[in-house]
């Protein structure tokens, strides 16, 4: 897994679509900007809804997601239509985006990918009886075993962990403090807090994202 | 997640798994051995990372300026719509399968397919079938052996994928255990035996023949069975 630390300077088109600044989320001093990494942008997204930061993504990735489109269909409506099938899907799944799943590249094209399989079977007619989401699982639905196999290693390599907390934001530092801290299981946690555990998993996920990037171990 | 797997898609296979570029029938047996193998999952997300790279990279194809301001509502629209925030879990497929005397938790993508509702067939030498209707390139099926069955001796025109999903079979090549994907092509003549059982799911991309004594007479049935498998629908 590549790291996250740089920044991504390769995109040589300039985004078509100035940032905009009017969405509510956006406070000044932090909007997402240009030079930002597709990480960066997508966790923006995910946390605060933010417009600006999806705008951006939006003029990186439709372009190669149309490409891909006209390649599998030769249509240029359905092509449209991937593409909004597909940003759509990014927006409404960037709270569940996971660092350790791989880059902000890699989840768009499996979330891509995905749409399309679902709309060349429409197309063909095949049976739908499983789709694209049955066979790429593209968010982790129950499998938290990787975040615990971590934890020994984690400890091990971070110190002064403690000081990076103050950073997280309070709904996500609870959540990993339960169970990083408390060693309470998922299901404690959730009750001990008296949130959903869909809740508590995607903030532990957004929290642990966070601070490993803080630590600069994301691997 | 099963520890010990030892057989496994080739890289070359996982590649195009993740690429899309496989019958719909070979993505989905894959789909379910990569479910239970960790090594295969790690491998797919690598593959999935290499595939979005050349994605990226690759200006064949270019939006022209045109479809760009039709790109300029779309992003507007999207983001007035609301987030999902956690991912739910679909319960309403029921994950396991009765055979005989007991039941088999099935990967998600095959615990779909069976939820649908399968047809079990008996065929001869203690083998049950069961078809399920993927694509028209492929023949897909559950297959259960009998403790004490024997598929008579055959060979494949094209290639054949057996997932073991619980139990055991063996051939002249090997013994194969839960999770194990078993590539056989034409080069191979084998005949699967189990002693404990095993209940797997088959892709067949093109049907079996046999070589040996009576069984040979399935053949032609075969593949009829084979071509009314695939042109249906």
């Amino acid at each position: 897994m590549s790291t996250l630390a740089g920044k991504s300077p390769r995109r040589e088109q300039p985004n078509p679509q100035p940032a905009r600044t009017t969405g509510d989320t956006v406070r000044p001093g932090e909007e997402a900007a240009d030079q930002s990494s597709d990480e960066e942008l997508l966790i923006a997204v995910g946390n605060k809804q933010d417009r600006a930061a999806f705008n951006l993504l939006f003029g990186r990735f439709a372009k190669r997601i149309f490409a891909m489109g006209i390649k599998l269909t030769r249509n240029e409506q359905l092509a449209n239509d991937l593409v909004q099938e597909a940003m759509l899907t990014v927006w409404q799944k960037a709270p569940m985006y996971d660092l350790d799943r791989g880059t902000a590249q890699s989840w768009i094209f499996t979330l891509t990918r995905n749409r399309c399989f679902d709309m060349l079977r429409k197309i063909k007619r095949q049976p739908m009886t499983v789709n694209a989401d049955d066979i790429w699982p593209t968010v982790e639905d129950q499998d938290s075993d990787l975040i615990h196999e971590e934890k020994g290693s984690f400890y091990a390599e971070v110190d002064n962990i403690e000081s990076y907390y103050g950073q997280l934001p309070d709904a996500q530092r609870a959540v990993v403090e339960q169970i990083y801290i408390h060693d309470r299981t998922h299901e404690e946690a959730a009750l001990e807090l008296d949130i959903p555990l869909g809740t508590l998993k995607s903030r532990l996920r957004l929290g642990m994202g966070k601070l490993r990037q803080l630590v600069g171990t994301v691997e | 997640m099963n520890a010990e797997v030892n057989f496994h898609p080739t890289d070359d296979l996982l590649a195009k798994f993740v690429r899309d570029e496989l019958s719909a029938g070979m993505i989905v047996v894959i789909a379910a051995h990569v479910e239970q193998c960790q090594v295969c999952t790690q491998k797919t997300r690598d593959f999935e990372q290499t595939a979005s790279i050349e994605w990226m990279e690759d200006v064949a194809e270019e939006a022209d300026t045109a479809e760009q301001s039709a790109f300029a509502d779309m992003a507007a629209k999207i983001t007035s719509l609301p987030q999902i925030k956690e991912s739910r879990q679909d319960d309403s497929v029921q994950h396991e399968i009765h055979v005989l005397d007991h039941s088999v938790r099935l990967p998600k993508v095959l615990a779909k397919l069976a939820a649908e509702g399968l047809v079990w067939k008996k065929m001869a030498g203690g083998i049950n079938q069961a078809s399920v209707a993927l694509d028209d390139k492929t023949q897909c099926e559950f297959i259960y052996m009998k403790p004490g069955s024997q598929v008579p001796v055959h060979r494949h025109e094209g290639s054949e994928v057996t997932l073991v999903l619980d139990g055991s079979f063996r051939d002249d090549l090997g013994d194969y255990r839960p999770a194990d994907f078993v590539v056989r092509d034409r080069s191979h003549t084998h005949q699967p035996a189990s002693d404990e059982g095993c209940l797997c799911f088959a892709v067949l991309d093109s049907p079996l023949t046999f070589t040996q004594g009576l069984a040979r007479l399935m053949n032609p049935f075969l593949k009829y069975r084979f071509w009314r498998a695939t042109s249906a629908g």
